[in-house]
């Protein structure tokens, strides 16, 4: 179930998209939403601590998605932490690469919030079954 | 080419440099082949809508602009205008739920007067609708916010686009300057008077060394 205290850092160019998100993660339970304009961005909050839980754009200004996610596998403090992608990018190779650089998720926008609460709770689910 | 013919012909110099290797012929076909294209394209009024064209990518980007930051303001209203609403649609339907509890419990004291009965059971009825509805409403500015996506998306394709036709205006204006009426003078100034070659090695048609000059005058039987 939602532990409400999970912080999470929502990562969009778009700060419409950012919005939404929050909103989402707000209704699903979450209110600890911290947001991120870029990946240079969210890689300085992330290194900074406290986080949880990293839902991620791809194509963005800086630093896209994909580098993001591969700097924080590379990185031992953050590597943990799971990261969801959600974004545009909807080639196969787009959601291959993803997975091969070790992201937990991948939703294509436009997604629903049924969607985003699935693959969430999916997440969610199987680190609690690593963790066991 | 280099026919007998040529060779013959009286020895000014001028006339031996007019035909002087297969690729200066053709390099001279070219020049006529594209100073014939460019003939044609003033004659057609190309050059004029090209250079219209250049003029009016920059007006169309700012045309996207425009659409891409009205579209973002009208998101952003819509998504203040959820956000606001929703904690109202939460005030009315927890407020709602506690009322019709306290209502319920009162029904349940066997001491109420049987007139406040009739009223008493409307309320709940009423509480009951309310809850309902807000959770409904509620729905529905999730919807109304999750709609606003577009332009998340419709932007992101508006940025490409954008890319796109300043790419266009870059090669066009090149076009343009490639075309501009001052080629004929460009064209005599890369005929003859190029200055020092700079890097002969790499360079086509052009001698690296005195030597190469001789080999060349002796061909062509100098």
């Amino acid at each position: 179930m939602a532990n409400p205290n999970t912080k999470f850092l929502v990562v969009d160019d778009f700060s419409t998209m950012r919005r939404i998100v929050r909103n989402l993660l707000k209704e699903l339970g979450y209110n600890n939403v911290d947001e991120a304009e870029d990946g240079v961005v969210a890689l300085g909050k992330l290194k900074g601590g406290g986080f949880d839980f990293v839902v991620s754009d791809w194509n963005m200004p800086n630093m896209d998605g994909l580098t993001l996610l591969q700097h924080i596998r590379a990185d031992a403090e953050i590597k943990h932490l799971p990261v969801l992608m959600v974004t545009a990018e909807a080639k196969k190779e787009n959601i291959i690469a993803a997975a091969q650089a070790g992201a937990n998720g991948y939703v294509v926008k436009p997604f629903t919030a049924a969607t985003l609460d699935e693959k969430l709770a999916k997440i969610f689910e199987k680190l609690e079954k690593a963790a066991a | 080419m280099i026919t007998s013919e040529n060779l013959q012909e009286p020895t000014t110099l001028a006339g031996h440099a007019q035909a002087l290797t297969p690729q200066d012929e053709m390099l001279n076909r070219i020049g006529h082949v594209t100073r014939t294209l460019h003939d044609s394209l003033r004659g057609l009024g190309l050059e004029k809508i090209m250079e219209q064209v250049a003029q009016e990518i920059p007006d169309a980007r700012d045309r996207l602009k425009y659409v891409a930051k009205m579209t973002e303001q009208a998101a952003e209203r819509v998504l203040n205008a959820t956000d606001a609403a929703m904690p109202l649609q939460d005030a009315i339907q927890s407020q709602g739920n506690a009322l019709e509890a306290n209502w319920k419990a009162i029904l349940a004291n066997a001491s109420v007067k049987s007139e406040y009965n009739k009223i008493a059971h409307e309320t709940l009825a009423y509480l009951a609708a309310t809850s309902k509805n807000s959770a409904e409403t509620k729905a529905l500015l999730m919807d109304i916010m999750m709609a606003q996506d577009f332009q998340d998306l419709t932007g992101q394709v508006i940025k490409k686009i954008t890319t796109l036709a300043q790419e266009l205006e870059k090669q066009l204006v090149q076009v343009l300057v490639d075309f501009s009426p001052n080629m004929a003078k460009k064209e005599t100034e890369n005929h003859l008077m190029n200055g020092p070659q700079i890097d002969p090695e790499n360079t086509a048609d052009v001698v690296a060394n005195q030597e190469q000059v001789d080999d060349l005058l002796d061909s062509l039987g100098f």
